[in-house]
């Protein structure tokens, strides 16, 4: 990620790994990293770099695919040209991207949720994540940008039906951050 | 604006059990904060459990 930065190429972590980020965690063998390139020539710049530096991948990426794999020793990682594989970039997605910590920025926690949310391999892993994120970032959370974002990748019935996990009979100690999270919703909802 | 993929994902079964996990795993982690470790350190700590070394 610190060469993509020193050449100029935005990139996040993405994928379980990303999840402290978004004061979750679990455990996860998978390095999924995405980066923003537009042009096949920027993604031979990449690679080239990556080859500098002894990470090499076995496909000829082209900037119409989602994802390729790079090795480096015996550590390998997923380099993702799209965020998700049902979605690409956009502008506004790129500038709300944030610090993490040094050379290594994430999505927001909204895009990061319709990461999770629009995959089309989507498990119940993933929808586990969201339900923490929801409950990690509730006073964090742009909801009404969330919003926005669910209309944009149509998915808010989808999101809806894990909202309505949160009106289940839970145990009483959880019962009003999941109402809060409910409201909070809705609210974003009357604008 | 580019088109998005039309996909047919898996439907999504939320129980109970799941939203109590949920709310329990959120908790861990904010006790784990409390101890004093930082989200940075907890990441640190999953890329350690991930890369092979040398």
């Amino acid at each position: 990620m610190e060469l993509a930065s020193n050449i100029g190429i935005p990139t996040v972590l993405i994928g379980g790994l990303a999840l402290p980020a978004y004061n979750v965690a679990r455990t996860t063998l998978d390095i999924d990293i995405c980066i923003y390139v537009t042009t096949q020539e920027q993604l031979d710049i990449f690679i080239i770099n990556l080859e500098k530096v002894e990470i090499y991948t076995k496909q000829k990426p082209k900037i119409v695919h989602d994802v390729f794999t790079v090795f480096e020793k015996k550590n390998e990682a997923e380099i993702w040209l799209k965020p998700c594989d049902a979605f690409n970039w956009d502008e506004i997605m790129l500038k709300k991207t944030r610090s993490f910590q040094k050379n290594l920025d994430v999505l927001s926690v909204e895009d990061f949720i319709i990461t999770k949310l629009g995959r089309t391999d989507r498990s119940s892993v993933d929808i586990s994540d969201i339900l923490q994120i929801l409950i990690a970032n509730i006073d964090s959370i742009d909801w009404k940008y969330l919003q926005y974002r669910l209309d944009w990748a149509g998915l808010a019935d989808d999101f809806i039906e894990i909202l309505n996990a949160f009106s289940l009979d839970i145990d009483s100690q959880y019962q009003n951050i999941a109402k809060r999270i409910v409201n909070k919703f809705k609210k974003s909802n009357e604008y | 604006m580019e088109k998005k993929k039309e996909t047919s994902r898996t439907p999504i079964n939320i129980s109970v059990a799941d939203v109590e996990r949920a709310f329990k795993k959120v908790k861990e982690f904010q006790k784990i904060l409390k101890k004093g470790k930082t989200p940075q350190q907890i990441f640190e700590d999953l890329i350690r459990l991930i890369v092979v070394e040398e």
